[in-house]
Formats: C-alpha cells, structure tokens, sequence
C-alpha cells in the first residue's frame, strides 16, 4: 500500500471531522465565530460577504452580475433590498449587451437570465449561505434578518427563525435589525403583542441611541420598525399610541402623503378633530 | 492508432493502480457528506449548497488530477528512461506525445464518471430526481476543459524542466482563467488604449476554460444545453487540445533525449 | 569470422559484405547549458561497420562514448557530424526500428505493471497480434528466467530480474539487431553467464549482436569481433584472436595498455 494513503485518510478524516464539529459547535457557543476568527482571521469578513453574495446568486437561480459587470450603488444586495421591501418589484436593470463572440457564447453554459425563485420550496436553497456567512460574521446582521424573513414567510418555520435571530442577537445585542425583525415575528407569526410591543420598543431606543446624532442615520429602518410598531398598536386598539408612532414616523418617511392619510383616519377613529 | 492506444492503456493503469486518486475521492465523499449532515434550520430538503459544494471539490480535483497525471508523465519517462527502449521502438514522437495525451485525458474521464456519479447520489438523496441528461452535459462539457488543460499541461512538461513548477504554473493558470476568463473584456475596456487592445487580444487568444463550466445550471435545475451549443464547444476545446499538442510536438520533434 | 584479417584500416570505404550497421566519420559533442562550461566531446570520428549475424563487442571504460554512440544510433541524439546506418538507412531516418531490439543501460520499467503487462505493451507497439504476443511473452520469459515472476509487478523485482525484463523486452519483437548497453552491469557472476549464454544462443539464430561492455571476461567468450573506445575516439578494432596474436597478450592487457593505464610499479 502506498504510504500516503493511510495519512491522507487520517488527514481527511481529521479534516472531515473537524470541519463538522466547527459547524456543529458553531450553533451553540456564545461567542459564535470564534474559530472561524482563528482560522481565517479578519479576512473572515470579506469571505462573509461573498457568501452573502452567494445567497443573493441562489435568489436568482444562478444568476448574478459579478463585481466587473456592475455594483450596485447602496452597496446593498439585490436580495436584500427586496427582502426590505417585501414586495416583488419590476426589474429595470437592463442586461448587458454582448461585447463580443465569447461572451454571447458562454452565456449558454450557465445561468445568465434574471429570474427569481419560482417555486416557493426554493427559498430553503438560499438558507445554508445565509447560515454560513452569519458563522463567518456573526457580528454582520442581515443575513440574520434576511433568513429569518425567508423562514417564517416562505417556508413557514416560525420557530427557526426565532432562534436564528436569537442567535445574532446574542452576537449583536444592540441591533436594532434584528429586534425589529424579532417583532415582526412576535407580531405577526406569533401573536405575541407584549412582547412584539416591548421587543419593537426597544428597537426604537436602540435605534435613537445608535443613529439619531448621524449625519446619515438609517432612516429607512426606523421608519419600518415605526410603521410596524404603529400597526400593531393600531390593530390592538391603542389608537393614541398608534398615533403618536405614526406622527414620528410622518417626519421620517419617504412617503409622508400616505402616513397623514392613516394620521386622518385614526384621527377620525378616535373622534378628536383638530 | 494501436500505438497510441497502447501508450494510453499503460497512463490510464498507472492512475488506476496508484493511490492518489482515491484519497481524492474518498476527500471529496468525506467533505460532502460533512457539509451534508449540518442540520439546516431542521430542512433535510435542502440540496443545492450541497450539490455546489460537492461540483466545487469535483472540479478541484479533476484539475489537480489532470494536471498531477500529465506533469509527471514525461519526466517521468526520462527519469526512469523508459522514453529509451520505447522510442527504439516504432512509435513516432508525435505518437508518444498522443498517446500520453489520450491517456492522461481518459484517465482524467475515468475519475470524472466517478466523481459524477457520486454527485448525483449526493443530489438524488435530497431531490430525487436524475436529470442524467443533464449531468451528461455537465461532465462532457467539464471532461473537455480538463482535455486543454492536458494539453497544455503535456507542453508544459516539454517545455519547462521541473515537474513540479509545471504542475504549478499550469494549475495557477488554469484556475486564473476559470476565474477571471469571461471577465477579462470587461477589465480592458476599463483601461486606457495600448492597453486595452492588448488585453482584450490576450482575452481573445486565451482558452476559454470558464465556458465548460455550467455548473451553475445543474446547481439550479435548468434546462438542457442546446446541443448544437454542445458541438460548438467541443470543437472549441478540440482546437486549442490540437494547438497545444501541436506545440508540444513542435518542441519535442528534435528534442535530444540524454 | 568472415571479418576475419579482412579490416586493414577503418576507413575501409568500400564493405565487401552485407553490412547491418555502419557507422562514418561519427563526431558527438554536447553543449552544456552551464555557463562556464565547454563544449564536451563524446564521440571522436569514429568509424565502424557490424556485419550480419556478427556479434559485436563494444568496449570502453566509463564516460570514453558507448551510450552516445548507442543514442545516435537510436535516433536519441542527433549526431553533430557525420552518419550512421542501420539496415542501409540513415538514423535520423525514422528507420527500420521493427527490427531492432534496444536495452539502455539503468532503466527502471514502470514499476506499477507486472512483466507480463510491460511486454504486452511493448508488443501492442509492435502490432504483434495477440496470439503470437503470449506465445513470444512465453518464450522470452523462459529466456530470461523470470517465468516465476511474471505476474508480480515490477516494483517488486531485484536489480537483476529488472535488468533480465530489459533484455526480455529487447527480444520481444525476435529482432535482427540487438543493441545492447552494458547488458551485465548490475549481475551477479551466474547473471552474467546467462547473459552470455543468452547472447550465444542469440548468435545461434543469426542475430547480430552490438553490445557495449566494460566487462572484458565475457567479452572474450562471445564476441566475434571488438572494437575499443577511450575517451570518444577509436583505439583498435578487430577480431578478438587477432587482437590476441597480434599483442601477444590477454585482452585486458591490451585494453588497459590501449587507454594508457601502467600500473603502479
Ligand atoms: N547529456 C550530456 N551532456 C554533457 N555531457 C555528456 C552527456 N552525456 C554524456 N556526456 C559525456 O560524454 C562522455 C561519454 O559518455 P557516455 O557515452 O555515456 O559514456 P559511456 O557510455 O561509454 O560510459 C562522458 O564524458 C560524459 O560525461
Ligand atoms: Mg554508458
């Protein structure tokens, strides 16, 4: 027998074996990412990143413009965004020409159409990517909050979201990401009004705290967490905090037309005009 | 063509009867089925991450096994100096340049089928379904990428004198194009003007490796290569095979053997 | 024997008989690569003609150009000057290699295949159809006395049986020619004699033999003729009881007297 064999075995095995109680053990520390710190270190967070980029491929079944063809602007994926806004959007981004015989060749040979996920089990494939940046980068919130969305919408598993977000936010305790989508789940999923109200509360606090004083704070995040805090408030009967949740978000919203209309009819609700 | 075929039995027994190629495997099996058994947010039905993970290692070692096979053959020939009594023998240099080829790039299919099957194992346990056809395309399209690879691999064992530093050039290369190959265009006409018809001659030159990859497709469950796409691809890589041999040829053809 | 006396000069322009393998005016040198290094000369105008059915010794101490010759003669090296031929044909024709059988010196066949394999393969080369191919695997096996080892792989085999596998595939195509290259180093004394047994009987079937040698003992037993080579260029040739009558003294005398070797008084 050839004496390599035996110590790529054992090597292989060493590797096999070590590689899966780094995941397995990766679910449960406290301090998630540690070792993935050891082994790749800071670099760990470029590699999060790609495979966050990865999931955002799977999105579209394959198909995603790599850094040469374009960057998006924000610096947000495109995944992202549309898990942001909850709604299926038309795509204006135009595909590239071909630039040459090459290129129009190799399109053949893997997948170069923007679609989405069609079938609504195929969200699940996006899953792995977004766990494994979240061990790469524990302290890089959305694939948290983009996975929890995905699961509890999508797929239907209410409580793998809850303790996904759970997880990043032992990692990230000050996130206000992560609390604003834990509400959302308590409110939404589970009914839970306390505590959609406390967690989305202090989401808010959070928020003030960490983004008021920027020069650009993340507005559109506080205004999501505030419209949902007004709805839940809204739908169980708390008109006056309904209210004054919907007159902070009317300051911050792209759409203020809109939340004075909501301002009026819950104005009208509750028989106070001004 | 019995020569050649003579020539290529004896590569294709020698990947068979050394190891190498099984610790590879057993590798590739060991790290699927690791990545296969985290538990996902308690969904077996997952399948994709790990058909892409299980095609990334196929790949890397398909090319590590390529490369390794065809880098060693000629040196090792003279190290041993069997290339002696062989070309005493009626066989041509372009014949043992031939069947050195054919037999390296069978040995390389041989892995490959294995290495294939494997995969859609890995993928019919979670998805059960075959889309033979298209791992067909797949491998066929992947067994003609590591076919150049070969090629310029053989020129390379011509050309440069260490096995090793060529199993390392080309091995860098050969991943350099499959991972900036089609995006090279873009770069030069970022750049100014000698440069750019520079480079973008040099893309245009270079053995598009990254074309056989459609991973991606069987990764994601879309539909067949048009087979006329498959044709144009085979006589791609049937071009640059024959370039590169032609090369080797060109350098071996008067080579002294001492 | 039919060369006998018959060799006033070298330079015989004229062969009276059917030459299997001449060499004229054969001049090798090897470039180095080194910087520094001259251009080393291997093979000095050397001048030889192998008749049918002859067998040939080609002595010489180490590094004095016995391999070169050989390599010339195979087409391995082109020569600097001069020609060669084999069978009337150039060498850097692609010749007549059907009938040839060739041993280099020091080879290590591909240790992963079994004797039996490695000859198979060599056949297929020679598009031997296969049921001739097991008989003559049969024949040079019991030959060379490696029949008990044949379907063990190489890797697994002694200096010696490695060596007797080289002279088995040498004879695996029944050649017309044998060029051999030092086809006892590496034997033990039994090894050598059958070596010489296996030569003599080679000879038997009208083969002609050309082997290099250092070995001077069994030179005297099995060759015809010899030729003597120190340092690339030619010191005699002739018949080996010419040789003998002509300086009175044993071969190796005359071996050692020709490369200027006097012992220490
Ligand atoms: N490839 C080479 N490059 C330079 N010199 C060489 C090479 N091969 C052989 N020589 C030199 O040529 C001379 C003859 O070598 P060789 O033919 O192998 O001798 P022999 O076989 O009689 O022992 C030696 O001095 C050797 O050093
Ligand atoms: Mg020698």
């Amino acid at each position: 027998m050839h004496p390599a064999l035996p110590i790529a075995l054992a090597l292989a095995t060493a590797l096999a074996a070590g590689g899966r109680l780094l995941l397995w053990q990766q679910s449960r520390t406290q301090d998630t990412g540690s070792v993935f710190a050891l082994l790749l270190g800071e670099s760990r967070r470029a590699f999060a990143a790609q495979v966050f980029l990865k999931a955002d491929a799977y999105f579209h079944r394959g198909f995603y413009p790599s850094v040469f063809d374009l960057a998006l602007p924000d610096g947000k994926t495109h995944m992202a965004k549309e898990t942001e806004s909850h709604n299926p959007h038309e795509h204006t981004q135009p595909q590239h020409p071909n630039r040459d015989w090459i290129e129009t060749f190799g399109r053949n040979f893997y997948p170069s159409e923007h679609r989405h996920i069609e079938r609504l089990g195929e969200a699940r494939e996006i899953l792995p990517w977004l766990r494994l940046a979240a061990e790469l980068d524990p302290h890089r919130v959305d694939p948290y909050t983009v996975a929890a969305y995905w699961l509890r919408e999508r797929l239907n598993k209410v409580n793998e979201a809850e303790a996904f977000l759970r997880e990043g936010l032992r990692a990230n305790p000050d996130s206000y990401e992560i609390l604003g989508e834990l509400g959302r789940l308590y409110a939404e999923n589970q009914r839970d009004v306390p505590r959609a109200r406390a967690v989305q509360e202090l989401a808010i606090a959070k928020w003030i705290r960490q983004e008021a004083s920027k020069p650009s704070p993340d507005v559109l995040a506080y205004a999501q967490i505030l419209g949902q805090l007004a709805a839940l408030e809204e739908s169980t009967g708390n008109l006056d905090r309904a209210l004054a949740h919907f007159t902070r978000l009317k300051r911050v919203s792209p759409a203020p037309d809109t939340v004075q209309k909501r301002i009026d009819e819950l104005q009208a609700k509750l028989g106070q005009p001004r | 063509m019995n020569t050649i075929w003579a020539l290529a039995k004896v590569v294709v027994l020698e990947m068979v009867r050394r190891k190498d190629f099984y610790v590879l495997f057993i590798l590739t099996v060991l790290l699927t089925a690791t990545a296969g058994s985290v538990n996902l947010f308690n969904d077996r039905s997952i399948v994709r991450y790990l058909k892409e993970i299980c095609l990334l290692l196929i790949w890397a070692c398909g090319l590590v096994i390529a490369i390794t096979c065809t880098a060693r053959q000629i040196p090792a020939e003279r190290e041993s100096r069997t290339i002696f009594p062989l070309l005493a023998k009626p066989v041509t240099r372009g014949q043992f340049l031939l069947g050195k080829f054919f037999g390296c790039w069978l040995a390389t299919g041989l892995a490959l089928l294995l290495f294939y099957i494997f995969f859609g194992l890995v993928s019919a346990s979670r998805d059960h379904e075959w889309p033979v056809l298209n791992y067909l395309q797949a491998a066929w399209l992947h067994w003609l990428m590591l076919g150049i690879v070969v090629a310029f691999t053989l020129l390379g064992s011509i050309v440069f004198a260490a096995p090793s530093s060529n199993g390392t050039i080309c091995f860098v290369s050969a991943a350099g194009i499959l991972v900036l190959g089609r995006h090279l265009n873009k770069v030069a006409l970022s750049l100014a003007e000698p440069l750019q018809s520079l480079l973008y001659a040099f893309y245009f030159a270079l053995p598009h490796l990254e074309l056989f990859d459609a991973r991606g497709l069987i990764i994601h469950g879309s539909e067949l290569i048009r087979w006329d796409m498959i044709a144009l691809a085979t006589l791609y890589a049937a071009a640059y095979a024959a370039f590169f041999l032609f090369a080797a040829w060109l350098v071996f053809r008067r080579r002294p053997l001492n | 024997m039919i060369w006998a006396g018959a060799f006033p000069s070298p330079l015989c322009p004229k062969p009276t008989v059917e030459t299997t393998l001449s060499i004229e005016n054969l001049r090798v040198e090897y470039r180095s690569r080194d910087l520094g290094e001259t251009t080393k000369i291997a093979v000095h105008d050397l001048n030889l003609k192998v008749g049918l059915g002859e067998v040939f010794g080609f002595l010489g101490p180490n590094g004095a150009g016995k391999t070169s010759t050989m390599n010339v003669l195979l087409g391995f090296v082109p020569p600097t000057s001069g020609t060669a031929r084999i069978f009337g044909v150039d060498v850097r024709e692609p010749i007549a290699r059907q009938r040839i059988g060739y041993l280099p010196e020091q080879t290590y066949y591909y240790k992963f295949l079994t004797a039996e394999e490695l000859l198979r393969f060599y056949a297929g080369i020679f598009q031997i159809p296969s049921k001739e191919t097991e008989q003559r695997i049969d024949g040079v096996l019991k030959l060379v006395e490696l029949d008990h080892a044949r379907k063990r792989q190489i890797k697994t085999y002694s200096k010696g049986m490695q060596q007797r596998v080289g002279l088995a595939q040498a004879l695996i195509n029944n050649p017309d020619l044998l060029i051999l290259d030092e086809p006892t180093s590496g034997l033990d004394p039994i090894g050598r004699m059958k070596v010489r047994e296996i030569i003599q009987r080679l000879k038997g079937e009208g083969k002609t033999v050309f082997f290099s040698s250092h070995e001077l003992g069994e030179v005297e037993t099995v060759c015809d003729r010899v030729a003597i080579l120190h340092q690339g260029e030619l010191k005699t040739e002739g018949s080996v009881n010419d040789l003998l009558k002509e300086h009175s003294s044993n071969l190796e005398q005359i071996f050692l007297k020709l490369i200027g070797y006097s012992p220490q008084p």
